[in-house]
């Protein structure tokens, strides 16, 4: 029995690192390759001992498919590739082949940095495991092997991130890997055809949630940053290098431009221009604004916002800094806070979430006095804000994405346990589909009814067209014949061509049916008395009385004999071709029903 | 337990009782249960309990009403079993009915939420850390406990099912281990009742008609042969080899993956007696019986063993050589050069899987490469090695891949059809070619070989990833084979080669793909590095554009590009081999590429190329490079200004690297700090010459390295202060004595200080003059910074009493942030 089987490794009733084993007709696929960033040990990687059991990597996995750059989806991958040893092909789209390397980078200097580790992957293994990476297009049909395809769809969510569907001959999966369904400022909404696939595995993180607007969150974040340099305080934002800076860099740059604020920007990595190069080489993954108003000026172009030098953290007057890591776990951006938590006017914006064991953790829950190395404490004075930029489909956007794709079951991934179960409920109740939310570790296992192509005969079809049936687009029709398999095809012929094919001898099959009739009279009488009551019911048909005393009615047959046991009951045996099997089960029917009292 | 955190526990076990308040993620149970394992290492479960009422109460509270979250029943059985593994706690437990009630059948299997697959992964793993003393066999026993092990093993969920299969595995040793005090029990009828139990139910199960309950068996005998080497283990397979070599009579044979672990697992263990065991017929019978792709791993893992009889070695290896002997035999012309496997019959089963499909094909290909290439390398490598057949085999292979095999058979043409542009076979393949370059081949094959990866270098259908092993499998090929009586020098074949692979190496550097751009410039440096020396490979480099494209891809787009062509650039400079008509002789193109090199630094927006720049600068100085023993006092100078304003914390390291070799030429290697040296006069190292020290305030060498005493990022920190203390340590005797404050500019030594205990860093120190520099150096408490430094940067966040704060603080706001992802 063909089947599909998925079992999280990561992301099952959880957020902390993607990775999706899926097997598709003996295909094996892992889809996305995570890391969890709340963990210094191998804990941040997925259990891959689960797929090294089954053999050499490399000869198990037929390809890992990264569905965007974010470093719970692909951070492990180095780790995967180089260190544990797969050596086969990776898929992402070109955007996240270009961005991915630059996060990875970011991750291991700081872990380095942070804990001198030295067992961590190395630039060198970083640069090893991308020349692995095969870039698509979207909606480009690739072929991972003469069975195996795949094809990226628009996913939003951040630029390059892709839903990718998995095809093997007529069974398809499609993950959506993180996604949104409403445009932002510099990107589109998710999109995909309706495909139909047996299986859809979407993320789930905002299961129960109806977000508002992001837009209503961009005021707020530039009406706050605003407000502080006004009253002469330094603002700021811990970010990666890549990816939440450059859209924060679009929303300030528009408005120091529309305000005509003169309050200098600065960011620390140096990375905007590497951030321009990239949205520029991919304005088509874009917004349509962006694209529009790309001709006129680049978005990424950023006039206000200069690059950092250590020493200006210590200059008077108001500033905004954006400093690498995201977290305030080491580096510039801590640095900076240290510097400048102690003054009330300063504010610290954390655009994203942090793991416990960073200093963005301990300021997000709300602790205002901070120890720090040699039992000094920080007081920490400057305002601290929290402000949720994820950029993610909401409950309403993830049935929107089910109802546009009509898969046959959904499985949901990325998200907690509760919140999952009310989604499931709902996905169940309004599309009638199953749906699944296995948990890390749990296979769930999903019976296909593959599709098999067979050809059909020309003569087969024209008699179709003879008889006046012309065939009508996207509506399903019955037709019969002769299934023939030979050299691994099926084909669709009439019978008589399959005999002549084959060389056989046609025989003819008939079926009989026994109907007992409540008749005292001779079985003569009886034959007699069905001859009428067909006669008159069945007038389009030539119903005859044959001398031997049997009926016919076309070719079925109807004789009369007495029952062996029971003088009191008649035995009908009616018999017919299997050409005329609806004619046949209609004359046993009906029969079955007795016949009409005879005129006394 | 220090104080602090014994004064937050209170309030953090009420908060964990608490099934209002929501735990903030799964990351902080996991870290406190790290914690509570490091404190049990050292103190007594026990007292701890005894010392901390609140954890007993959380414990009961637990018992009691199970209302909290599924992760904190979860992460309390597993608490529970880390404080029962010592025994005295365990009776203390025990008495309070807790274990019972909470791995009993009346407990944690009762609850709602055992349906939770983190909630029983939660119950084995307390039962695991519990399962340490006799006491704890017998709760297991008594408590019913393994009967719901057993049940475990087939659990929907692959954590938990694995899980248990190692529990039952950890507690059939630690029951044999408590028997087996005495004499070796022979008689597994007189084992500790516990064992016998979990023996009669892998016995059992191996009768099954089930296949995943023949797998869990065979899963627990496998760990259990691995990791238990006791004399009972004898026994055992004693009694349960029969019903295992059953499963061989069945048809389809149950669990293949499973029953070759076993075989191997048991073949490793040292207590065994083969031979009467009946083990090797089993292996021997087993080889012959399972297809070609299945036997693979088995006839690797067999040729792995130490001891194994000759004859099943060569069965096994005749397995792995099956599938390229059959390659040969299809492609090569009759009578053709002597096959591998020549006269043995048997290879039917290995022509069905070559052409039965093409993922069929290309599977037991793959593997059987990678196994080959494993085998090579070990010392059990099977002798002797069938260089010049396998050779053959590959070099076929790879030409079936590119079609330019005129196939001599039906089979060869199907094979063709197959394998055409197959690029996970020629990844393998060439993968295995290069190690097959460690052994003699005869020159005409050689050759061949060559032929093969000129062709695959030259192919435009060749994939980036094939270009890339290409390149590896030449590179080994150029180093091992065919070498003359001067072994670091080329063969002429190999120069021959060179030749013809410059003008190839010439249209990859321009390839549209960076990541052939790269692997080409990778392995453009590589061979540098090893003939660069060699006058013929000068010749056949200068007389190609190689140098002149490798010094283009300086401006390459691709930053990874860049960084490996400033690599080459390097090597070619350090060989005299730079591009343009540039020679020796020629200085001024040298110090266009130092310039270069030097603009790199200062201006390229990327972190790879610039690092780049700072290897070869650093190797330039240590071997002592025309352009840098010019004037290196400017050079330094130049380098450290540059680096010094660099955002990237790793150029800032390597320009301190840069900076620690400069003064180690000057100054001689650092003094070591040995115990055993102490009384030995210091004739080795000499006092730096006043003027030396007068260079190092100009540079500023001091300057940079004393601001990056507070660099942001430690390991730049930690560099400068090693840095810093070789300087002390050589410039010890430079002057007298004296107190800082007796200096006649005290008072900017003191105000220099000030801004540094102040944080300030990035303000020029002024002009410093040597004996300032020195009073710094004696007033910095550079031992107390090192081992300071010494810690990771979070240590503190990262601390047990952070940990529980963290905790602590988030109650009541999780709400509000909610779960976020990126």
């Amino acid at each position: 029995m063909p089947e599909i089987r998925v079992t999280p490794l990561g992301a099952g009733q959880d957020v902390g690192r993607s990775c999706i084993l899926v097997s598709i007709s003996g295909k094996n696929v892992m889809l996305d390759c995570g890391m969890h960033m709340g963990y210094n040990d191998d804990r941040r990687f997925p259990d891959f001992s689960y797929i090294t059991q089954s053999g050499r990597l490399t000869d198990f996995l037929d390809c890992v498919i990264i569905s965007h750059f974010h470093l719970d989806h692909c951070g492990a991958l180095p780790y995967f590739s180089e260190m544990v040893g797969y050596d086969g092909p990776i898929y992402m789209t070109h955007p996240t082949q270009a961005i991915c390397p630059i996060l990875l980078e970011d991750y291991r200097k700081i872990a380095v940095d942070k804990k001198g580790e030295a067992n961590f992957f190395t630039s060198q293994m970083i640069k090893d495991c991308m020349k692995k990476v095969v870039a698509v297009h979207l909606h480009q049909t690739v072929q991972v092997d003469d069975e195996l395809e795949i094809k990226a769809y628009y996913a939003g969510h951040v630029l390059g991130a892709a839903m990718f569907q998995i095809k093997v001959g007529s069974e398809s999966v499609v993950y959506t890997g993180d996604y949104n369904m409403t445009p932002d400022r510099h990107l589109g909404a998710a999109w995909i055809d309706k495909c139909r696939p047996n299986l859809l595995i979407t993320e789930s993180t905002y299961a129960t949630t109806i977000r508002d607007s992001k837009r209503c969150r961009e005021r707020d974040f530039l009406k706050k940053v605003h407000e502080t340099v006004e009253r002469g305080g330094k603002v700021l934002i811990p970010v990666f290098a890549l990816g939440r800076a450059q859209e924060l860099c679009i929303l300030l740059e528009t408005f120091w431009e529309r305000m005509n604020l003169k309050v200098p920007i600065y960011f620390s990595t140096g990375l905007t221009e590497k951030a321009n190069h990239y949205y520029k080489l991919f304005i088509t993954w874009t917004n349509q604004k962006i694209r529009k108003t790309f001709v006129q000026r680049n978005m990424f172009e950023f006039k206000h916002i200069k690059a950092f030098d250590r020493t200006f953290a210590d200059n008077p007057g108001p500033m905004v800094v954006f400093a690498t890591p995201g977290m305030l776990h080491a580096g510039q951006s801590l640095q900076i806070f240290r510097k400048w938590a102690g003054n009330e006017k300063n504010m610290v914006i954390m655009p994203g979430y942090c793991v416990q064991g960073t200093v963005g953790h301990k300021i997000l829950s709300g602790q205002r006095k901070l120890e720090m190395e040699g039992r000094q404490v920080l007081e920490v004075k400057m305002q601290v804000e929290y402000m949720s930029f994820s950029a993610h489909a909401d409950a309403k956007g993830i049935m929107q994405l089910v109802g546009q794709a009509e898969p046959e079951s959904v499985l949901l991934v990325h998200g907690e346990a509760k919140k999952m179960e009310f989604l499931r409920q709902k996905i169940e109740q309004e599309f009638r589909v199953s749906c699944y939310m296995p948990a890390n570790g749990e296979t769930v296992t999903l019976p296909t009814s593959p599709s098999i192509p067979v050809g059909i005969s020309l003569g087969l079809l024209k008699r179709e067209m003879v008889q006046g049936l012309l065939p009508e687009a996207k509506k399903p029709r019955l037709l019969h014949g002769t299934l023939v398999m030979k050299d691994s095809s099926f084909r669709l012929v009439s019978s008589e061509q399959a005999l002549k094919e084959l060389g056989l001898a046609e025989h003819q099959l008939r079926f009989t049916c026994r109907v007992h009739l409540q008749d005292t009279r001779k079985e003569q009488e009886t034959a007699l008395r069905v001859y009428s009551h067909l006669k008159s019911t069945l007038k389009d048909h030539c119903v005859q009385h044959l001398p031997d005393g049997s009926v016919t009615v076309e070719s079925i047959l109807i004789q009369a004999a007495a029952h062996s046991e029971d003088p009191g009951t008649k035995v009908l045996l009616v018999s017919w071709t299997y050409q005329d099997e609806e004619l046949g089960s209609f004359l046993t029917a009906l029969l079955k029903n007795g016949l009409p009292q005879a005129p006394s | 337990m220090d104080p602090e955190c014994s004064k937050l526990l209170p309030a953090l076990c009420a908060v964990l009782a608490d099934p209002r308040q929501l735990v903030a993620d799964d990351t902080c149970l996991e870290k406190l249960l790290d914690w509570f394992k490091t404190v049990m290492e050292t103190e007594s479960s026990l007292h701890l309990l005894q010392d901390h009422p609140c954890l007993m109460e959380l414990l009961s509270h637990v018992l009691k009403t199970q209302d909290v979250s599924p992760r904190v029943l979860s992460f309390v059985l597993r608490l529970v079993g880390i404080f029962a593994a010592q025994e005295d706690c365990f009776q203390y437990l025990q008495q309070g009915e807790l274990l019972l009630g909470l791995f009993g059948e009346t407990g944690a299997l009762s609850w709602t939420a055992w349906n939770m697959p983190s909630v029983r992964s939660g119950w084995i793993q307390g039962l695991c850390s519990l399962a340490h003393h006799p006491s704890a066999l017998h709760f297991l026993a008594d408590s019913g406990a393994v009967d719901t092990i057993f049940a475990l093993q087939g659990d929907p969920s692959l954590f938990v099912a694995s899980a248990a299969s190692q529990l039952l595995v950890h507690i059939l040793a630690l029951a044999m281990q408590g028997g087996a005090s005495g004499s070796p029990i022979s008689e597994a009828a007189a084992w500790p009742i516990c064992a016998q139990k979990i023996v009669n139910h892998v016995e059992e199960s191996l009768h099954s008609k089930a296949t995943p309950q023949v797998t869990q068996a065979l899963n627990v005998l496998t760990t259990t042969f691995g990791r238990c080497h006791s004399p009972w283990t004898g026994v055992l397979w004693g009694r349960l080899s029969p019903p295992v070599a059953c499963l061989f009579e069945r048809d389809p044979i149950p669990a293949v993956h499973s029953l070759m672990d076993l075989l191997l697992s048991v073949a490793r263990s040292h207590v065994l007696n083969f031979a009467a065991c009946g083990l090797w017929e089993m292996l021997a019978q087993t080889l012959s019986r399972l297809s070609p792709t299945q036997a693979g791993p088995l006839a690797l893992g067999t040729l792995k063993l130490q001891h194994c009889p000759q004859e099943l070695r060569t069965q096994a290896f005749g397995v792995l050589l099956q599938p390229l002997a059959c390659i040969l035999k299809a492609t090569t012309q009759a009578p053709g050069p002597p096959g591998l496997l020549d006269g043995t019959a048997g290879s039917s089963l290995t022509v069905d899987a070559l052409l039965s499909s093409k993922s069929a094909c290309v599977g037991l290909l793959c593997q059987t490469l990678a196994h080959l290439e494993e085998l090579q390398m070990l010392p059990q490598c099977p002798c002797p090695w069938p260089q010049v057949p396998l050779l053959g085999a590959t070099v076929t292979i790879l030409r079936l891949c590119d079609g330019s095999v005129d196939p001599s058979s039906s089979m060869g043409g199907r094979l063709c059809g197959t394998l055409g542009g197959c690029v996970r076979v020629q990844r393998a393949a060439l993968d295995f070619l290069g190690t097959l370059s460690q052994g003699t081949s005869p020159l005409e094959l050689v050759l061949e070989v060559f032929a093969v990866l000129l062709k695959t270098l030259e192919s435009p259908e060749s994939s980036p990833t094939v270009l890339k092993k290409a390149f590896q499998a030449t590179l080994r090929w150029l180093q091992n084979s065919h070498k003359t009586p001067n072994c670091s020098d080329l063969s002429p074949d190999a120069l021959l080669f060179l030749g013809e692979l410059f003008p190839i190496l010439q249209k990859r550097l321009c390839s549209p793909c960076w990541e052939v751009r790269d692997s080409a410039l990778e392995f453009l440096t590589h061979l540098i590095r090893h003939w660069g020396g060699q006058a013929d490979f000068r010749e056949a480099l200068h007389s190609s554009e190689v140098p002149t494209l490798a010094r283009q891809l300086l401006q390459d787009p691709e930053s990874y590009v860049r960084a490996s062509a400033v690599g080459t650039a390097g090597q070619l400079s350090s060989r005299g081999l730079q591009a343009t008509s540039a020679s020796p002789e020629n200085p001024l193109a040298q110090q266009g590429l130092l310039m270069d090199l030097m603009h790199i630094l200062s201006t390229d927006s990327e972190g790879f190329p610039r690092r780049a720049v700072l290897r070869v600068f650093t190797e330039w100085l240590r071997d002592g490079h025309a352009d840098v023993i010019r004037d290196t006092e400017w050079f330094v100078a130049t380098v450290l200004q540059a680096v010094s304003r660099d955002l990237d914390w790793e150029v800032r390291m390597q320009g301190l690297e840069l900076a620690q070799v400069f003064l180690i030429q000057a100054m001689g290697q650092p003094s070591l700090h040995c115990p055993y040296t102490v009384g030995l006069p210091e004739a080795t190292s000499p006092r730096p010459h006043p003027e030396f020290l007068q260079t190092l305030c100009r540079l500023p060498l001091f300057e940079f390295a004393f601001c990056a005493l507070l660099d942001c990022d430690r390991p730049v920190a930690q560099k400068a202060c090693d840095l810093l203390l070789f300087l002390r340590d050589k410039t010890t005797h430079c002057s007298g004595p004296q107190e800082a404050g007796d200096s006649p500019n005290s008072a900017s030594v003191e105000a220099v200080l000030q801004r540094w205990r102040e944080g300030e860093q990035g303000q020029p120190l002024g002009d410093l003059e040597p004996e300032a520099m020195l009073a710094i150096l004696r007033s910095l408490d550079l031992e107390g910074l090192q081992g300071k430094l010494a810690k990771s940067s979070d240590h503190v966040e990262k601390s047990p009493q952070s940990l529980l704060q963290d905790m602590l603080a988030t109650v009541g706001i999780l709400e509000e942030n909610e779960a976020d992802c990126y």
